[in-house]
């Protein structure tokens, strides 16, 4: 391959459990995607091997290029891993006595997170995950300090340092302390943390120590000393595996500082101190990747959505924005971080297909093959149908060529399975069965999706839909057919799309605390400025901690661009809302209204303005602190338009392809080789080597500029008239 | 629908199998052949002949005698209390808690119920002396029959096997 001179600027890493993906990006806005397979002893490793393979289609590698790029953005799901199969840091924890039991008590909804709605009010499915600390590791010690912040028992320090003293004689490798109420005053908090680690110096132990209110200071107990837990547990250990892969790039003379993608939809540095906000990463990436997309597209409301093997995850943009969550739940933890709002369901295109002996009907999932594909891949050892198996079986996809050819699939296989596990009991043909699965699964998807929209109050006439993920295009037009979109639209790049969207995203800190202020509707403004003063406190105490993050990475103050917001809802209500703050500092009546007045144009635009109720009065429940500095981000690829036909050589031949009770030719096309401007109307499919873009009869698409795919329904016009393209 | 292997269900019987193929068999509509499996694994784990018709307990059964082919219960010891359509629990030896002494050993003071209210009749294998069953009624209540199972019913309309034969 010749060699190309525009240099290699941006690299997106999603090392998942199977792959390893990079995606690199050109000035010039080209951009390769390379896949090896993960190494979960040495990620660099497989970093290093997946780079290799995607500079190798432009005749480049890794020495040439590291040296050459601005930025690197990582997300992986070695720490949830590591968090999902309990093999973390042997942690000691320091609680209130009396709480002990609480951590492994995880709120009673513990017990039930991440099961599907059969299995949550199945009670005997419900079971509790080994705690990340044992009870053995456990200390209690006596304090107290109220809801109001106001210690009414003093901390009996001698128990402090007894509770250290045990901990490391019962194996602890880091201690986190969390007490009750410390977001509100964390004295004593603090008090237990500079004794226990006095108590560690007098010992010769070398141990790190993490206090809640160092990391994490929002209320819900639980939820808090999960993620300062988590810090400790998963975060610590990965925080070497980050340095390895940095050291790695660094010998290959990279001089980029390492960034990692972030639940609050930024990246942070690999030593950033709060790191455990790393755990997810993948899905995020999407979403950050479509509001790139949305923002050089003009496009302020998008419905993104992902189709993977095992689950279909969907976000809302409205207005440019996407929205935080501030207690998620993860790995079956409730945690106390900012994490960007996504719905899921656990239907995929892996999903397993099995008829319900009771009701005679198909049921989808809720487990699925996930990487082994469906019993179409004998390797698999599967002998449940999957959706795949139906895939292949009515021409979707190519069984010669998936994941570029990497497996082989088996059509008469997948027909056996089906014919036996649900056709036969059904009376159906093979295909007819296979149809009715696909036809169910868009059907899901799409009632999801809509539901998803209208439930927020929004019109789906009012979105486009960005569909990406390795499995997202096979169903695009399932899901979005008579949904009523603006738009659909499928990015070329589509199985890289979350690796694309991590690099899009910004060096942004930010940083959360709980606050409780009230003040009615006609407050005094001796009551505003109150609230302010707690406000503008909270988040000077947020800022130091944002630049002090910066300055790790040798940023000064003046270069961060500093982002204040809040959390305010009407009194009594249970749902607060995140703001962007109109104001950068709080201090007067009038700041206060200014805040209120962009919470209920906010409240308006989400719910509808006669929903409003500021005759309640307003609670702001957090204080926030974004910071970021600009860091460089992909450029899309633009290409001049080259008409409506494509060129001779995308053309690869027909498949036969059922749908709608019958069987039809459809053309394939090579997504690689067709050219902006070309149209192509259904039905066809459009292979790559990582995805397969779906465009049964009625639909049609065409290439813009940007390589991007828009899908358009298409009135039905009688064979013979359609012209031949 | 998931299957299940020989082994795994006898995992399950001895409380060893792991918790995810557990969830799976919780969440998911029961597999057809498991009842035959079962009483596979349950036959094997007895030292005597006599056809497991369907199990009652942890260490109880109905049973098919190999000699008459008359249906009786029986402890897994071997014990036989006669007919299944009787009460297995009059031949049983019985122990029953119905004062604040004896609830002791079970719950510490303050903590078990009021034995004036309800008491505790533990039922026994006179033979082998493993506990088959505990009841927990008021102290005038008459032995309970826990239940006359519709085993032809259970056979030919649930798990679609022939009844076993039976001799009155």
């Amino acid at each position: 391959m010749q060699v190309q001179h525009s240099p290699v600027q941006v690299m997106g890493i999603d090392a998942g459990g199977t792959m390893t993906d990079t995606f690199f990006v050109r000035k010039d806005g080209r951009f390769v995607v390379g896949k090896a397979q993960s190494n979960p002893e040495d990620e660099s490793l497989a970093i290093f091997n997946s780079s290799e393979d995607a500079l190798a289609h432009w005749g480049r590698n890794v020495d040439q290029v590291y040296p050459e790029l601005l930025t690197c953005v990582y997300s992986g799901t070695a720490m949830l891993n590591r968090v999902v199969q309990r093999r973390g840091m042997d942690v000691g924890l320091i609680c209130n006595k009396g709480f002990e039991q609480v951590h492994s008590m995880g709120r009673a909804i513990q017990s039930y997170l991440g099961y599907a709605l059969e299995d949550r009010i199945h009670l005997n499915t419900h079971r509790y995950d080994e705690p990340l600390v044992p009870l053995s590791r456990t200390r209690g010690v006596t304090e107290r300090t109220d809801v109001q912040g106001t210690v009414v028992i003093p901390l009996r320090e001698h128990e402090v340092r007894q509770a250290t003293r045990e901990l490391v004689d019962a194996g602890a490798k880091a201690i986190v302390i969390c007490l009750l109420q410390s977001h509100k005053n964390g004295t004593n908090e603090k008090r237990t943390r500079d004794i226990c680690r006095y108590e560690l110096s007098k010992m010769g132990v070398d141990i790190p120590v993490f206090a809640s209110v160092d990391y994490y200071p929002s209320r819900k107990e639980s939820h808090r000393m999960n993620t300062t837990i988590l810090e400790a547990y998963a975060a610590e250990p990965s925080r070497k595996t980050l340095q390895k892969v940095s050291d790695r790039f660094k010998k290959h003379g990279s001089k980029f500082d390492l960034r990692v993608m972030a639940t609050h939809g930024g990246t942070i540095s690999w030593k950033a101190r709060e790191l455990s906000r790393t755990i997810v990463s993948g899905p995020i990436g999407g979403v950050i990747g479509s509001k790139l997309l949305g923002e050089v597209l003009g496009y302020e409301n998008i419905a993104c959505s992902d189709i993977g093997g095992t689950s279909f995850d969907m976000a809302l943009i409205t207005k440019g924005n996407f929205s935080i969550i501030s207690d998620p739940d993860m790995a079956r933890l409730v945690l106390s971080l900012p994490l960007v709002a996504m719905d899921s369901v656990g239907a995929g295109a892996g999903s397993f297909v099995r008829i319900d002996p009771y009701s005679g009907g198909i049921k989808l999932g809720p487990d699925s093959a996930g990487y082994r594909v469906g019993t179409c891949w004998p390797e698999s050892g599967l002998d449940t149908v999957s959706v795949s198996d139906c895939h292949v079986v009515l021409g979707y996809l190519n069984p010669e060529n998936f994941l570029g050819g990497a497996i082989k699939l088996n059509v008469e296989r997948a027909r056996q399975h089906i014919k036996a596990q649900i056709a036969d009991p059904l009376g159906l043909s093979i295909e007819d069965a296979a149809a009715g699965v696909i036809e169910l699964l868009d059907l899901q998807l799409r009632d999801y999706l809509r539901a998803n929209i209208s439930a927020k109050g929004y019109s789906a006439a009012d979105f486009v839909c960005f569909s990406y993920g390795g499995a997202g295009p096979v169903h695009t037009y399932g899901y979005t057919e008579g949904a009523g979109f603006k738009d659909v639209i499928v990015p070329a790049w589509a199985a890289g799309f979350s690796a694309f969207g991590c690099a899009c995203a910004d060096f942004e800190y930010r940083y959360d605390k709980s606050v409780d202020i009230a003040v009615p509707q006609h407050g005094s403004d001796v009551d505003k400025v109150a609230a302010c003063r707690t406000i503008q406190t909270a988040w000077e105490e947020l800022a130091a901690k944002v630049v002090e993050e910066f300055e790790i990475n040798g940023f000064k103050r003046n270069e961060v661009i500093l982002q204040p917001g809040f959390r305010m809802q009407y009194m009594g209500q249970l749902n607060d809302l995140e703001i962007t703050s109109p104001i950068t500092m709080a201090a007067t009546a009038k700041d206060w209204d200014r805040m209120v007045e962009a919470y209920e144009e906010t409240y308006a635009r989400v719910y509808a303005s006669s929903a409003r109720s500021p005759e309640l009065g307003f609670s702001v429940t957090g204080a926030i602190m974004r910071g970021l500095v600009p860091v460089q981000k992909p450029t899309l690829p633009e290409d001049p338009e080259e008409g409506p036909t494509p060129p001779k050589d995308a053309f690869l031949g027909t498949r036969k392809f059922y749908r709608h009770k019958k069987w039809v030719d459809a053309k394939l096309w090579k997504m690689e080789a067709l050219r902006p401007g070309n149209e192509i109307t259904g039905p066809a499919i459009i292979e790559s080597d990582a995805t397969t873009f779906v465009v049964p009869e009625g639909f049609a698409t065409y290439v813009d500029k940007h390589r991007l795919f828009h899908l358009k329904e298409v009135k039905q016009r009688p064979t013979h008239l359609r012209e031949v393209k | 629908m998931s299957t299940y292997t020989k082994q795994q269900v006898k995992n399950l019987t001895e409380g060893k199998l792991d918790w995810d193929t557990t969830t799976r068999m919780l969440s998911m509509p029961k597999d057809n052949e498991r009842f035959s499996i079962y009483l596979e694994v349950l036959q094997a784990k007895v030292p005597w002949k006599d056809k497991i018709v369907l199990p009652l307990g942890p260490h109880l059964y109905i049973v098919q005698s190999a000699k008459t082919k008359q249906w009786l219960t029986k402890c897994d010891c071997g014990h036989e209390f006669g007919d299944y359509r009787e009460n297995w629990k009059l031949n049983a030896a019985i122990y029953v808690r119905d004062n604040p002494e004896t609830m002791r050993d079970v719950y510490p003071t303050l903590m078990a119920p009021d034995t004036d209210w309800q008491v505790y009749r533990e039922y026994y294998c006179p033979e082998c002396g493993v506990m088959l069953d505990v009841e927990a009624p008021t102290p005038w209540y008459p032995v309970i029959h826990d239940f006359e199972p519709d085993i032809e019913a259970f056979y030919t309309e649930w798990v679609n096997l022939p009844v076993p034969e039976r001799a009155d």
